[in-house]
């Protein structure tokens, strides 16, 4: 994890956010949307590669958060637990929408979020438009890659390589037992490696 | 017990330790090509993290008003806002049992109590008896029998005329 607090030694301020919120404070739960909204939405749009569903995916998450925040005991972290929605919805919604790994889905908000069509010059911190164009056909490998995982093996890869999740947290957050999360992690990875030896081997 | 894959997960994260740890090592039986595929995927792992991270969202701001939007909706329309939704909206499990044991027990006495009005339907032993009786015009020349029945009442009346004598087996038992 980035942030939180372990979930024994969970952030006091965050628990005191969600306090705020199990009292019918608003402004509270904005707070903690802008904590994690970025990791939510980045979680998100990894699982299911389409900004816009990403976006509405998260709206749902929050407004589910909000109205069962009074059930988060403290247990573990906000996050987990917000994780467990996060995972949840986007899950069923991919299950609804039974995505096939064959199915192409190219999302032109890769290039519109790479690429400022307002800007005239190149900042130096900034790649180069070759770079730019081989970023963005590297991300499409990647995004099909992940395609070809079942919901519950891009969940676990990603908050285990991305998100930096424990073991726990994962299980928790999916509602599994530890030795499945090691278990999906190990199919998940070998799938990945077999799919994108070649990029990162030379990129 | 752990299974190979779930072994040589945490084998991989460096979450394997002590004993665990070297018995895993001993049964590898390559552990130069093990350590490659473990490098190997601890590229992955940093590439995805590098290909991956920092997806930003864009219009933040907008993003904010429109959850609060649905937010203040549902409220209004009195379903949501945490309270609405609270476990006290809720019925514990404690009280859900203890309202099913009792409307259980309130069914099952009334049906004791119906079943036992309905009662038994068939004809009674001496009603079966006396009609397939024949009276004595011997003994009892002047003898009329009549039967009355309700059987909304479920009452049946014989009403026994000019009987002079009564066999001894039609006797009360």
């Amino acid at each position: 994890m980035h942030t939180e607090a372990t979930p024994a030694q969970p952030d006091v301020s965050e628990l005191d956010l969600v306090k705020q919120c199990q009292a019918g404070d608003s402004e509270a739960f904005d707070q903690l949307v802008g904590r994690y909204r970025t990791r939510v939405f980045g979680m998100i749009y990894n699982m299911v590669h389409n900004e816009q569903d990403a976006w509405d995916l998260a709206q749902d998450s929050f407004l589910k958060a909000w109205k069962s925040i009074a059930r988060f005991r403290g247990q573990s972290s906000f996050y987990t637990w917000m994780y467990r929605i996060v995972t949840n919805v986007t899950i069923d919604w991919l299950r609804k929408k039974q995505v096939k790994g064959s199915g192409a889905e190219f999302d032109d908000a890769i290039q519109l979020t790479d690429i400022d069509p307002a800007s005239r010059t190149v900042p130096k911190a900034d790649p180069l438009p070759h770079q730019r164009m081989e970023r963005a056909e590297i991300r499409v490998r990647i995004d099909e890659a992940i395609k070809q995982l079942s919901p519950e093996h891009r969940a676990v890869i990603l908050m285990k390589e991305t998100e930096e999740m424990q073991y726990h947290e994962i299980a928790e957050s999916l509602g599994c037992s530890i030795g499945t999360v090691m278990s999906r992690l190990f199919y998940a990875r070998k799938k990945l490696q077999n799919s994108l030896r070649d990029l990162y081997e030379n990129v | 017990m752990k299974m190979f894959e779930e072994k040589w997960t945490a084998w991989l994260d460096d979450e394997l330790t002590g004993d665990e740890l070297v018995e895993f090592e001993a049964s590898l039986p390559d552990k130069a090509a093990a350590e490659a595929e473990k490098r190997d995927a601890h590229k992955l792992g940093a590439f995805l993290k590098e290909q991956l991270q920092g997806r930003a969202m864009g219009n933040e701001e907008f993003f904010h008003h429109q959850l609060r939007e649905k937010i203040e909706r549902d409220a209004r329309a009195g379903v949501a806002g945490g309270k609405a939704d609270s476990p006290r909206a809720w019925w514990p499990i404690g009280r859900l049992v203890w309202v099913g044991a009792t409307s259980l027990a309130i069914f099952c006495i009334c049906t004791f109590f119906v079943m036992r009005e309905k009662g038994p339907t068939d004809q009674s032993q001496y009603l079966s008896q006396i009609l397939n009786a024949r009276v004595d015009p011997v003994v009892s020349p002047n003898a009329t029998i009549s039967m009355f029945e309700s059987k909304k009442d479920r009452v049946t009346v014989l009403w026994v005329d000019g009987l002079q004598s009564l066999p001894s087996e039609y006797a009360t038992k």
